[in-house]
């Protein structure tokens, strides 16, 4: 019956992809004659750019001190070098209220500062930075840095603001991360390949921490119903490889998309090499743990199953037919994956079992009659062991030559959807009949139309999960009910539009039994409670496992424009010499182990740098996500390099980094102005003083709920909605509204929607996620002001702090003392003091009442809050 | 302060053994402040008012006639056609009004459109317009950030970061929100990687016009009282402690925010517009959205005549999905022109009389056009390939028709413009040079325009 594509459309791709084999032809030819890819950099240049200072292996610095006094020795050389003279310390008010904020980003409480203040001794400040490293609050400051690097978001943006489902917990898996100062290496090592490590790290309650990393992948931007959704795989790849690139080598690596990099020794090739990792790997809803941990229960649920069938026949019952109708395939169908064949199939969650099922099964025990049924031959199947258990099931990877696909299904609640190029987000107009539910026990046929995508590479999944696949069609609703399940058996390529024929479709031979017998009923009950020993698992957006397929260069950045397939590895220039490994699946586990081989510096050098730019308001290098040519050459560039074979040593420990910095004559330095020194380095390249800096977004937020008392000490959890009243109306709008004060969490918490984000937050820099942001904005805007001025949360905030003062604003001095020392980390001086007291007592007249009264306190705290004082650390 | 000052000779020295080393230094030196940077070259325009027609309007019904289009009017479409978002092509669709010429320069423009009809000899009509994108979202971020994804600054942050803001009291970028932000959200106003102070502040036309403008005080008064204790403070702390340049910088800002508070207020009170020209923009009519976009227009006037430099007027919810017409063209169009029509044409008349349309530039368009063949039977597809949109004012030529689609008014064939060419050529026009308005950011200067952009000289008066 010949070809179903519409011609039109089949010509117009074979005309294209030919246009392109052609041009892409030739341009290779030239190239090939040049000794690369079209606009290829030469050897000789390419080794001399491979000589950059970042690229360099760490070097050795010499001992010139003990390791506690190898930052201030390292600095003091390249200030003596520079004539320069560093500032002296901090007074220790402002050098604890630096601490606070920099390593948990609150101000510290009065009575802290009051203790310190009375004996602000060397043991006493060591005595703080450990406390504070201890802290819970120290990991969720540092986690909003490194969610910054990632592009962190809860939403996919575009038009309309889809939610990524449980986006959330890898936030909170970040924090339990730094908390537990798991180390950086395996940390990055988790983010790329956690999935895939042979052996996950595991928390107390026996959930896989390492596969939540790979959740940073899928933070970028979607668009739902792109016309052309290879374009869109290539962007999509591209922010992909941009954020990897960035946040762990500080390279510009996508720079290199369209032709070689333009000034490091990062090939087009190197790209695309990266580009083959993530097309090999899928976008899943993973579980926090698999049944191996709990492998007892899930093994009692199947034996179960098992003995319920045995005690139906012992009963009496009649047992289901045997194997049932086969469907007979046709000329012009072709089976793509058949449970039959159970090694070609992807499992990316464990509800679908070991091996495909072709015993009879009790469907729900709790329901009379008891309902036995069987599909006919073997079938991938969920509902088994139970519901607890949820499953992805994939095909591998195939490019689409016919135009039907044609799957085999039964199943409550479930989904069978086709993924093209990538794209997960099937919505309509275009995507919407990619994805079906699935709801009929009795083996069926799904049918889906392929004609718009000839030639482009697909794969099809079978999904029995609560989360909500990115296609669902109502926000943040599943269909998922709890006796969800689904058993696929084949899928077929088809030159048909009809599926085959099925001589006898009635394979689910389904026996009932109304009225059982105590022992059936005792074998139903064994069942439920092996079904309720399960553990529903929660889920995140993560990576799966998918087909390993290596990319063809896009010639100029066109994916019409193919170019030489180039196996999948790291970059070139920094990889291992010597064979690359062979890889297994997508091979990011083989990716994860190369960015860490010896040969590479850049992870420590490019961490370390950043840890330095958050505790001094600058790297060490000023770009700090760029090391690369037209990144900023360091003025301390030892000084980098030991910190950074420090780290190495010390186990990859953030904290101990942190610890080494804080404690340096460096970091106490005052941040005034030194004339002499700032005649010859006016930007403090060579850090002879502090810098002052203005607090982030979030900081500013939390440092008004914590003078306030509003602070509501709680982590993790799904994120806090907004107030509507903050937003503007606009499509894919929040679902729900939020309080006022965000329930008192700190803003790590506070929902980040792409296109809603917390207007106040904005206004403070905090970043819009769409790229790695490892330097933030520092502006200076008058929405700040406006906010301080006249956002309702902060009179709220304002409002709250003077009447928790209750009491205490009877006596004035001691009252202002407190609010001082909380707002400012030290007290008012007698200037200052009177100051006040003028404006409570114009306040007491404005308001008439009493200058002891909550209104003329909540006027003053106002006041304070809008002081610059508030919102700098110096 | 001379800015090489602060080049240590280390670091020179330093950066130059390394050959690229002086272009991060010079950038770190360049890119901080809001400064007013001196233009290029002598500019013809001062600000831009961008009429921001959501959705993408339909050239063929408006201002781009095709007789071919009336005679195959319901006939199969006659030439190949590109993949649509929808895939529900239809046969053609000819132009819903009938087209007239206009004026002395016998502009074609159809019936939908009598009051901008009047003014046609001011019009600078581009019929060859293109864009790289068939979705609304790429589309809209294209045509604001000349990038199809999420993240660049805004044409008019660009324009401010280039220009500054010549108003003391308010920002170089406003958005006068009509009351429907495009697909992609407020970032299509955002400044990216820009300075914040650059980015679109969006001004509501009701209400709060400024997110937080209103004191919470009882009284002016009393706010003055409590900020003369924030200075008071503010500046013991700066004489206790010296060295916060950035503290002084806030501190400063905190003044152009107070003085927001009684400027917004007084942009937005149209008490001193005659009632003739509150008229002549609208803001009496029988139809509620011509009244919302007559506002909208009288303010973008009031706020270019105050020194900002770019305004963006989005369009009001009329109740037809912006001007996407997907379906039910002819309603929609209908209400949609309603709604614009009067208002535009009293903004050119106004800046006109006033002397100030010779150095403003006034923009008109969407991210987009619409199929010349019918989606379905009753609406039009996206069509990226040609379109129509018109400048006047600010050194555009009046009275022209710039450029060409095919006979079907589908793709554009003569001197075809592309966005990157339109924001090469405002930006010329406003004294910048495209190619050298540029910000470092992931290790690339980066530009408005990309790697793209041609000044169509024909466009020029």
């Amino acid at each position: 019956m010949g070809n179903n594509f519409r011609p039109a459309a089949r010509i117009r791709y074979r005309v294209r992809y030919a246009q392109g084999v052609v041009v892409g032809a030739v341009l290779a030819g030239v190239a090939a004659a040049q000794g690369g890819l079209p606009g290829a950099v030469g050897e000789e240049e390419f080794a001399a750019r491979r000589q950059h200072w970042a690229w360099q292996p760490l070097r050795v610095v010499p001992a010139v001190a003990e390791a506690g006094g190898m930052v201030d020795a390292l600095l003091a050389e390249v200030q003596a070098d520079a004539g320069l003279v560093a500032a002296g310390p901090a007074a220790p008010h402002t050098l604890l209220r630096r601490l606070w904020f920099d390593l948990v980003g609150l101000p510290p409480p009065a009575e802290v500062v009051a203790r310190f203040e009375a004996e602000p001794s060397e043991a006493a400040y060591r005595g703080q930075v450990e406390a504070l490293l201890a802290s819970r609050a120290f990991a969720e400051r540092q986690a909003r840095h490194w969610l910054d690097l990632v592009r962190y978001a809860e939403t996919l943006g575009h038009e309309s603001d889809y939610e990524i489902p449980n986006a959330w917990r890898y936030r909170d898996y970040v924090v339990r991360a730094i908390d537990a100062d798991v180390p950086f290496d395996q940390f990055v090592r988790e983010h790329v390949a956690g999935d895939l490590l042979p052996t996950p790290r595991r928390n107390a309650a026996g959930e896989d921490e390492s596969v939540q990393g790979t959740a940073f992948w899928w933070f970028a931007e979607q668009t739902h119903s792109p016309v052309d959704a290879r374009q869109h795989e290539s962007d999509r790849i591209d922010n992909q490889i941009d954020v990897f690139g960035k946040a762990v080598l500080g390279l510009t690596v996508a720079c290199a998309r369209c032709h070689d990099h333009k000034f490091d020794a990062i090939r087009a090739a190197d790209y695309y090499a990266l580009a083959g990792f993530v097309r090999s790997s899928r976008y899943v809803q993973q579980p926090l743990f698999e049944y191996e941990p709990q492998g007892t229960e899930y093994l009692t649920a199947v034996a179960a199953q098992r003995a319920f069938s045995t005690a139906w026949l012992a009963n009496g019952g009649t047992p289901p037919l045997e194997g049932g109708a086969e469907f007979a395939t046709r000329d012009g169908d072709e089976i793509l994956a058949h449970a039959d064949r159970p090694a070609a199939w992807l499992r990316d969650n464990d509800g679908f079992g070991a091996s495909p099922w072709s015993e009879p099964w009790l469907e729900n025990p709790a329901t009379t009659p008891l309902t036995l049924r069987r599909l006919p031959g073997a079938w991938w199947h969920s509902g088994i062991a139970g519901t607890a258990r949820e499953g992805v099931l994939g095909t591998a990877t195939f490019t689409i030559q016919r135009p039907f696909l044609h799957v085999r299904v039964a199943g409550r609640g479930s989904r069978v959807r086709v993924v093209v190029d990538g794209l997960n987000l099937l919505r309509d107009p275009i995507y919407g009949g990619l994805h079906r539910y699935v709801d009929d026990p009795e083996p069926h046929w799904v049918t889906f139309d392929l004609r718009t995508w000839p030639g482009s590479t697909a794969y099809v999944q079978g999904l029995d999960q609560r989360a909500p696949d990115l296609a669902d069609a109502t926000r943040g609703t599943s269909p998922y009910d709890d006796h969800a399940w689904l058993a696929v058996q084949a899928v077929l390529a088809s030159e048909h539009r009809e599926p085959p024929h099925v001589a006898t479709d009635n394979g689910a031979t389904t026996v009932q039994e109304a009225n059982p017998t105590p022992g059936l009923q005792a074998a139903a009950a064994a069942l439920q409670q092996a079904r309720d020993a399960l553990r529903i698992a929660p889920t995140l957006p993560a990576m799966g496992d998918g087909t390993g397929v290596d990319s063809y260069v896009h010639l100029r950045g066109k994916h019409d424009l193919p170019g030489p397939t180039v196996p999948r590895q790291f970059l070139a220039a920094l990889a291992d010499v010597g064979s690359p490994p062979a890889l297994v699946g997508s091979g990011r586990l083989a990716l994860a182990e190369a960015v860490f081989s010896p040969t590479n510096p850049l992870p420590a050098r490019v961490f370390v740098n950043r840890v330095w730019h958050h505790l001094f308001g600058a790297g060490i290098a000023r770009t700090v996500d760029n090391l690369g040519a037209l990144g900023d050459t360091p003025e301390a560039q030892e000084l980098l390099d030991w910190l950074a074979q420090d780290f190495v040593a010390s186990g990859w420990s953030r904290k101990h980094l942190l610890r080494r910095v804080v404690l340096s004559a460096a970091y106490r330095r005052a941040a005034t102005n030194t004339p002499a020194a700032d005649e010859r380095d006016p930007r403090n390249r060579t850090f002879h003083r502090q810098n002052v800096r203005r607090l982030e977004a979030e900081a500013v937020r939390d440092a008004l709920l914590a003078t306030s008392g509003l602070l509501r000490d709680e982590a993790f959890g799904p994120p806090v909605a907004l107030p509507h009243e903050a937003l503007d109306p606009a499509r894919g709008m929040p679902p729900t509204s939020g309080p006022l004060d965000g329930a008192g969490r700190r803003s790590l918490y506070l929902a980040v929607r792409r296109n809603f984000l917390s207007p106040m937050l904005l206004a403070f820099d905090q970043p819009t996620p769409f790229a790695t942001v490892g330097a933030r904005n520092v502006s200076n805007v008058p929405a700040q002001s406006l906010a301080l001025l006249n956002d309702p949360f902060v009179h709220h905030a304002c409002r709250a702090w003077a009447e928790r003062l209750g009491d205490q604003r009877a006596a004035f001095a001691p009252a202002l003392d407190a609010v001082f020392l909380a707002a400012f980390a030290r007290r008012p001086d007698p200037t200052e003091r009177d100051h006040c007291r003028e404006l409570l007592a114009s306040a007491a007249a404005e308001h008439g009442v009493e200058p002891s009264a909550v209104a003329p306190w909540a006027d003053l705290l106002h006041c304070l809050v809008i002081a610059k004082e508030f919102t700098y650390r110096r | 302060m001379n800015p090489a000052a602060g080049i240590s000779r280390r670091s020179l020295l330093r950066a130059a053994a390394n050959g690229f080393g002086l272009l991060p230094v010079a950038h770190l030196l360049a890119q901080d402040d809001g400064r007013t940077r001196v233009p290029h070259h002598p500019p013809r325009a001062k600000a831009v008012i961008f009429l921001y027609m959501d959705g993408g309007p339909s050239p063929q019904d408006l201002f781009d006639y095709k007789p071919r289009l009336v005679a195959d009017d319901g006939k199969p479409f006659a030439a190949k056609k590109e993949p649509t978002q929808f895939r529900d092509d239809g046969n053609t669709l000819g132009p819903r009004w009938p087209f007239r010429r206009h004026g002395q320069s016998g502009q074609w423009i159809s019936d939908l459109l009598p009051n901008l009809a009047s003014v046609a000899d001011e019009l600078c009509v581009i019929r060859s317009m293109t864009a790289n994108f068939s979705e609304h979202t790429n589309a809209n971020y294209f045509l604001h950030t000349g990038h199809g994804l999420q993240g660049r600054p805004s044409f008019g942050a660009w324009i401010g970061y280039g220009l500054g803001s010549a108003a003391a009291d308010l920002p170089a970028f406003v958005v006068l929100n009509g009351g429907l932000i495009p697909p992609g959200g407020i970032d299509n106003f955002h400044s990216g990687f820009l300075p914040a102070h650059t980015q679109g502040s969006v001004f509501r036309t009701r209400g709060d016009v400024v997110g937080n403008i209103g004191p919470r005080e009882r009284s002016s008064t009393w706010q003055q009282r409590k900020l003369d204790l924030v200075r008071a403070l503010d500046a013991h702390a700066q004489a206790r402690d010296p060295g916060g340049d950035a503290i002084e910088a806030a501190i400063a800002n905190q003044e152009l925010a107070f003085a927001m508070q009684s400027a917004v207020p007084e942009l937005t009170s149209l008490a001193g517009e005659s009632p003739a020209l509150r008229a002549l923009y609208g803001l009496d009519h029988e139809y509620e959205h011509t009244r919302t976009f007559g506002r909208q227009c009288l303010l973008a006037r009031r706020l270019v005549e105050r020194g900002v430099r770019f305004v963006e007027l989005t369009c009001p919810n009329t109740g037809h999905d912006r001007w996407d017409q997907h379906s039910n063209l002819v309603a929609g169009l209908q209400d949609n022109c309603r709604t614009i029509d009067q208002p535009i044409t009293a903004l050119l008349l106004d800046l006109k009389a006033r002397g100030m349309l010779e150095d403003t530039i006034v923009l008109w368009g969407g991210e987009f056009g619409r199929t010349p063949f019918a989606q379905g039977t009753t609406g039009r597809d996206h069509n990226p390939f040609g379109f129509t949109m018109w400048a006047a004012g600010g050194g555009f030529r009046p009275g022209t028709s710039f450029g060409t689609t095919d006979e079907f008014g589908y793709k554009a064939e003569q001197d075809p413009v592309s966005v990157h060419d339109l924001h090469a050529t405002v930006l010329h026009l406003l004294g910048i040079d495209h190619e050298r308005l540029t910000f470092r950011f992931g290790g690339r200067d980066i530009r408005l325009t990309d790697v793209y952009g041609t000044i169509h000289k024909g466009l020029l008066a």
